[in-house]
């Protein structure tokens, strides 16, 4: 379903999958998600972090993908977590209760050491 | 600010509504949304799709299904919404008939809305816990393909076991947005095939939530029916 050109890299670190999301995250980016779990999944990784550093649109169709891939991980056994959400994007998760489904951090230097999320 | 600010509701803590002419407002006013996490049965994702062809846009699906979200609907399912339609905040009354059961008043909250897709969010009591997301877009192939896409649990131990009931479970859950996918369809001259790819997230029952019965809508809908015929008589 792409139309807008994104992507998402998926880099490693401390065991950790860690995707850098595009800034446009809707319809668009559901090829692109749906490949950087399966790249993350594919290299072992028992835990994918989410980066929304670079965020700027997220549709609730881009919920609904960021969804999909929560119960992908849930069903393979993985835990997805979070990071670099701005306030807004904070918000959205709060309205939608995603943050019910994985821990959210300041950044990824937090995310990754684990422990409390903010 | 980002480019989707005014395409989200804001955060409420309870949902507010002003009466709908016409409809039972019962079971919205001051309820909170309530999360799939919040709900008690299995969580399910839930994708409902149909392909409307080359001849519509994304764009046109939408502003339509908007417009007439409650005539797509099954018959016996009603939604009333404010004159600003389905816009981010605003709260719909959904008056649902179930078989044998007096109509059982819930209602959502537009937790967002743009050209292409606009979400729900249930309230408690509602049948079933968690966001809905109705959208239209277009394909490798140009053909624009209209979906229903929801990560829900039944709310309570009644839903839940009104789901397991043979074709009742079924109509209840599903077939509302296989017709409603249908209906959009057939309004475009299309009469197409609806796909549904149903995937138990997690088959755990949350007992933890048994007690959002207290909130049932269809429960309390039934239990204030006496009130509600005497105050017309």
């Amino acid at each position: 379903m792409a139309m807008t050109e994104s992507t998402a890299p998926v880099r490693y670190r401390d065991g950790t999958a860690v995707v850098d999301l595009p800034a446009q995250i809707d319809a668009s980016a559901e090829r692109t998600l749906n490949e950087a779990y399966a790249t993350a999944a594919g290299h072992g990784s028992k835990t994918v972090l989410l980066n929304f550093g670079r965020v700027e649109f997220l549709s609730s169709t881009g919920i609904a993908l960021v969804v999909g891939i929560l119960a992908r991980a849930r069903k393979d056994g993985r835990t997805i977590t979070a990071s670099g959400l701005s306030d807004h994007y904070r918000e959205i998760f709060e309205i939608t209760r995603l943050a019910d489904f994985m821990k959210i951090y300041a950044d990824e230097s937090a995310a990754l050491k684990g422990g409390e999320a903010t | 600010m980002t480019r989707d600010d005014s395409n989200w509701a804001k955060p409420v803590k309870t949902l507010e509504l002003s009466d709908r002419d016409g409809a039972i407002n019962a079971n919205v006013r001051g309820r909170r949304l309530n999360a799939a996490n919040g709900g008690f049965g299995r969580l399910s994702q839930k994708t409902f799709s149909v392909r409307i062809g080359r001849e519509v846009t994304p764009q046109t699906v939408i502003t339509t299904w908007k417009a007439r979200f409650g005539d797509f609907w099954p018959k016996g399912q009603r939604m009333f919404l404010p004159a600003t339609g389905i816009a981010p905040g605003e709260v719909g009354v959904i008056n649902a008939s179930i078989p044998g059961a007096p109509t059982m008043a819930t209602g959502v909250l537009v937790i967002y809305a743009d050209d292409v897709s606009f979400s729900f969010m249930s309230p408690e009591g509602h049948p079933f816990a968690g966001p809905l997301t109705f959208s239209a877009q277009s394909d490798e192939s140009g053909i624009t393909v209209a979906q229903v896409q929801e990560l829900t649990r039944a709310s309570d131990p009644f839903w839940e076991l009104a789901m397991m009931v043979p074709v009742l479970g079924e109509r209840m859950q599903n077939d509302i947005w296989r017709a409603t996918l249908r209906n959009l369809a057939k309004h475009f001259g299309v009469d197409a095939t609806v796909e549904s790819k149903i995937v138990v997230v997690d088959s755990r029952r949350q007992w933890r939530n048994a007690k959002n019965i207290w909130q049932n809508a269809a429960i309390r809908s039934g239990l204030s029916a006496p009130l509600r015929l005497i105050r017309r008589s």
